[in-house]
């Protein structure tokens, strides 16, 4: 008999697999697509083009999970381009920002000097801010009220922790947590150009625009990690995203943990109140631990059942807010495009944000607050070839394509065939406003609604981070008040996803802290028995 | 010549408390008012004879009950009479109407959806409890959490202990109430759009947000904060306009021996060696005193007032970037009749009481959506009350005076606020509203339209806030008006701060008068 079931084989579940088996259980992965990784895929689109088309960008990889799994020695290579942001202009040339902050100023110097100048200290302070999440994600949900000691304990390890900031630091943090990305960036900067470049970053899978309070929060969870001063600074695993997810589950199989696909849960088996193990296809498989990386709701409604929950807590999961907000368009090119106001491609290594200034993202937010499909949409492009040959036939490139907004649920009905169809065009177009030979160079191409990434990669209602990351839903918020700890009402039953603390974006975060709770409950177990 | 112990610069609502106080606690005080009545932006005034209008701030019910109580408004005057409901018109002819009496107010609901009946009960016990859980934190004196000072870190852990005394569960609720959009948190409780709405509206009142953006959730505790007689949820208004709160407030600093003194328009504090040691006058006076108390919003009392160089550079940084974008305007009306709403004819117990306009969360939005980008909102949020029909005294026999709260008419309209603008302003109002009450416009005999340009140029107010700046959450608490600097001091000796800028701020609620009034005292400055 296994020790622990984990369901879903994407990086989360991948990561608490590992950290499981690491720990001596006899660990089973079950996951329901033919290919690990969960949204985390690398997959032939066309014969020879390799491409991550579900998230081209995995978030943070907590250099304590490289370490503490050995990942480098399970074949992963990171490569980090020079370049982090190139940014075309509604006007004028585009905009590059680089990984060396000089490099940028340089770039800046000429649109306000004023930008160059503060450029570097912005990096600065988003990079200190940012290092206090970090440690903040890297611990289990603090629990603010609690009068245990271990608690208090904890809550003061972070109350110094964030003292350490110093004065200053400490009050922005807590001054820029609840602003909104454009009432921060109209602080430090006058570019239009600039503050789009950055903002893009801002709005990443949250349905709401830069003048929503709130985004500022969401531009520093993306910046956790980062480097140095890099604003946007993205790393390409080499052979792609898919590979994180095959170094995950090197080490997971190393330590003894079988990984088995076409494997599709049914449901969570429970018997008085215990999870005892899972049915797949029919079969019951039995043990003492079920940890889900599926979302939240899926785990509690549909797999379990609210009918073994208190209906507060039901109300509750049903009220996680997913509202997926991105599509994807994955294309395999011919030649590369050539962007307008570049001679080389090094600025295109990083991202390409299609974002020209703050009101361009602003505005395409409101077609989706009124439940539309942005009409001139935010696009954040990869071209991953350019790093990684081994992605495409030589000479020849991959292109992912991420948009905003596309709202999973359209106010004028259900997302259809036609739908799609256009919606690529529009994505198509709208690149092609700023690289003209792009619809020439394509060789094929694929497309995907929220509700595609929803049935193909098990993202709910096609957010990839299993529930918007927002100030109400994150930290002991998530997934649902009071159960930030990864344990369920249900005995037995965890969830390690991304809809648990620390949230999406950051590899192996969740599973790992799950993975720390089953051990310390398990080992409390023993000792009690 | 009388040495003052203490020099108060604006008479509106919160500098005659703080000025009361000090007078109570026997201190020599001198209220300066640039306008010739106190008021500030709480005043009562004639546009038309025999009208009287509450020009700007048109309802009460925030006005700390310890101020009522300390001060004695009542014996000087204070009347604050109920609004009793909230009709909602909708665009299909119908309405939502909310009243006084829960079980009418259940019954209404119950016929536009019996879901939303239901969960309205749990929803006022909920929010009653979240009001009495931020009471006392409007009340108390913002500690400085990054001081090691013995009196902040007592005070930070008096605030932890009384959150943990909440209990998970309500914290969690109260957390949720501080980060959430108003539409959001209202989606997980009701279904019918126009309740949504009309709730939701409370919390975009004065900020330039629209619902669906964080942090608008938590002024919807204001509306269950409001205390009239201790009576929970109550909104009033108050007999004789907002200028009768004013004037019982002064009337309450005058007994206690305050003098004050209108048309006296300060131009700035007199500082020698760090040290505030009284006012100059436009006129050029000079007038001494121990402490000297700005009443004005942060932008002018720390970078009008004072030289810049008297500060620190990142409290003048901080008070830079102090967010005001005002965003609401008002249009008076003296009117001939009442008007007639298609959707409840005749003259009901609803024109008692406010009318919203607020059809759906998606109006709201697309109100917002105009302002964002420059315009004021083609089809505008509207607060509408008529006061006349709760206190007849405001208007002739069988006239009456209505007061339209509009929102969004940005500071930073395109193409400035010239009269042009001014006057499309007031025909956009008046036509959206016509299309509720199609007898409205032949009704009016004078109408008074205000723009945020027009609010910062009568009551001094900057870009027009009616809080003197946004209450957002990164503006609340130990953040207003400027971190380290929320204590109503100032890095000027002797140079404090009681306006609206400074916690708890906004609404006629006078809490940081006496905030600042207990400060002074307590640092035996005056």
């Amino acid at each position: 008999m296994h020790d622990a079931i984990v369901v879903g084989a994407g990086l989360n579940g991948l990561a608490t697999a590992a950290y499981l088996a690491k720990a001596g259980r006899k660990v089973l992965v079950l996951e329901r697509r033919a290919v690990i990784g969960g949204s985390a895929v690398t997959e032939e689109i066309h014969p020879g083009y390799r491409v991550d088309v579900c998230s081209h960008d995995a978030g943070w990889l907590p250099p304590v999970i490289v370490e503490e799994l050995s990942l480098e020695s399970h074949g992963l290579t990171m490569l980090q381009p020079e370049a982090t942001v190139f940014s075309p202009a509604c006007d004028g040339p585009p905009l590059t920002l680089w990984r060396d902050p000089r490099r940028t100023a340089d770039a800046l110097r000429s649109r306000s000097s004023s930008d160059a100048q503060r450029f570097g200290a912005f990096g600065d302070q988003m990079g200190r801010l940012a290092g206090f999440l970090a440690s903040v994600y890297e611990s289990p949900a603090p629990r603010l009220t609690s009068t245990k000691p271990a608690e208090l304990f904890a809550l003061a390890r972070l109350a110094r922790r964030l003292r350490a900031l110093g004065k200053r630091d400490m009050i922005e943090f807590l001054r820029v947590l609840p602003m909104s990305a454009a009432e921060l960036l109209d602080d430090w900067f006058e570019s239009d150009t600039l503050k789009g470049a950055i903002g893009g970053a801002a709005i990443s899978g949250v349905c709401h625009g830069p003048r929503s309070a709130g985004t500022a929060f969401v531009l520093l969870h993306g910046h956790v990690g980062n480097a140095g001063r890099a604003i946007r600074a993205r790393s390409q695993p080499k052979g792609g995203i898919g590979a994180l997810a095959a170094a995950l589950a090197g080490v997971a199989r190393q330590y003894g943990a079988e990984i088995r696909t076409d494997a599709k849960v049914d449901r969570v088996v429970v018997n008085k109140g215990r999870a005892t193990g899972v049915v797949v296809r029919g079969e019951e498989i039995a043990a003492p631990v079920v940890a889900c990386s599926a979302d939240p709701r899926q785990t509690l409604l549909e797999l379990t059942g609210p009918s073994h929950l208190e209906p507060e807590f039901v109300r509750a999961a049903q009220q996680i807010r997913y509202r997926g907000v991105a599509a994807k368009v994955n294309l395999a090119l011919g030649e590369l495009p050539r962007f307008s106001g570049i001679t080389d491609d090094q600025a295109l290594r990083g991202l390409i944000s299609v974002s020209p200034s703050l009101d361009y993202l602003e505005k395409a937010y409101d077609d989706a607050k009124h439940g539309g499909v942005s009409r001139n949409p935010y696009l954040e492009v990869t071209i991953p070839s350019l790093l990684d040959e081994s992605l495409a036939p030589a000479g020849r490139h991959v292109m992912s394509i991420k948009m905003q907004y596309a709202p999973y649920a359209l106010r004028d009905g259900a997302w259809t065939d036609d739908r799609r169809a256009a919606l690529g065009e529009l994505i198509i177009d709208t690149l092609a406003e700023y690289a003209p030979n792009l619809p020439s160079t394509i060789l094929q191409q694929q497309v995907l609604t929220p509700e595609d990434m929803e049935c193909v990669y098990g993202a709910p209602e096609g957010n990839v981070d299993h529930g918007e990351m927002a100030l109400d839903q994150i930290l002991f918020m998530r997934p649902v008040a009071g159960w930030a700890r990864h344990a369920t009402p249900i005995d037995g039953l965890y969830l390690c996803g991304s809809g648990t603390h620390p949230g999406g974006r950051i590899v192996g975060g969740a599973g790992r802290l799950a993975a720390r709770e089953i051990l310390r409950a398990g080992s409390k177990k023993r000792a009690t028995a | 010549m009388t040495r003052y112990d203490a020099i108060i610069i604006g008479g509106g609502h919160n500098g005659l408390v703080t000025a009361a106080y000090l007078g109570k606690a026997g201190k020599k005080v001198l209220v300066l008012e640039r306008r010739h009545l106190v008021g500030g932006a709480a005043v009562s005034e004639q546009i038309v004879p025999g009208f009287t209008f509450s020009v700007f701030s048109y309802v009460v019910s925030l006005l700390r009950p310890e101020i009522i109580r300390d001060l004695d408004l009542p014996g000087h005057g204070l009347q604050i009479l109920p609004l009793e409901s909230t009709l909602t018109p909708l665009p299909g002819g119908d309405y939502l109407a909310q009243w006084g009496d829960a079980d009418r107010s259940r019954r209404e609901l119950y016929r536009h959806s019996p879901k939303d009946a239901e969960a309205m009960i749990e929803f006022g016990r909920l929010m009653q409890h979240m009001a009495m859980a931020v009471k006392p934190i409007l009340g108390m004196m913002p500690p400085d959490p990054t001081s090691m000072s013995p009196r902040d870190l007592l005070s930070l852990a008096k605030l932890g202990k009384h959150f943990s005394a909440l209990g998970e569960s309500r914290f969690h609720w109260l957390y949720k109430l501080m980060t959430m959009s108003a539409a959001d948190f209202l989606d997980e409780w009701f279904e019918f759009e126009p309740l949504k709405a009309t709730k939701s509206a409370s919390g975009i009142i004065g900020t330039f947000l629209g619902p669906r953006s964080p942090g608008t959730a938590y002024v919807l505790l204001h509306h269950y904060m409001g205390e009239i007689d201790g009576a929970f949820r109550a909104w009033g208004f108050a007999k004789g306009g907002t200028g009768a709160v004013s004037e019982a407030i002064a009337s309450a600093a005058r007994a206690a021996g305050v003098e004050i003194r209108t048309n006296a328009a300060v131009r700035r504090v007199l500082v020698r060696d760090g040290r505030a040691t009284g006012v100059a006058l436009e006129n050029g006076d000079e007038i001494a005193a121990k402490v000297v108390v700005s009443g004005l919003d942060p932008r002018r009392t720390f970078l009008e007032l004072i030289e810049p160089k008297e500060l620190p550079t990142d409290l003048v940084d901080a008070v830079r970037r102090f967010k005001f974008r005002g965003s609401s305007g008002k249009v008076n009306l003296a009117l001939g009749e009442l008007p007639n709403f298609t959707c409840r004819p005749g003259t009901g117990d609803h024109l008692r009481g406010a009318v919203s306009i607020s059809p759906s969360i998606g109006y709201l939005e697309r109100a917002y959506d105009d302002a964002k980008y420059g315009e004021f909102s083609r089809q505008p949020y509207m607060d509408i009350i008529l006061p006349s029909m709760i206190d007849p005294g405001m208007a002739p026999p069988g006239k009456h005076v209505m007061s339209i709260f509009v929102q969004y008419a940005p500071f930073n309209v395109k193409g400035g606020w010239t009269d042009a603008k001014r006057e499309a302003f007031g025909d956009t109002v008046i036509d959206t509203l016509s299309e509720y009450a199609p007898n409205l416009r032949s009704a009016i005999i004078h109408r008074q339209v205000i723009t945020p340009s027009d609010i910062e140029r009568v009551t001094g107010l900057s870009e027009g806030n009616i809080f003197q700046g946004e209450l957002a959450l990164h503006q609340l608490f130990f953040l207003r008006p400027a971190p380290e600097w929320s204590s109503y001091r100032t890095p000027v000796k002797q140079y404090y701060q009681c306006g609206a800028g400074t916690h708890p701020g906004g609404g006629i609620m006078g809490a940081s008068g006496r905030l600042a009034a207990m400060r002074i005292l307590g640092d035996k400055a005056a």
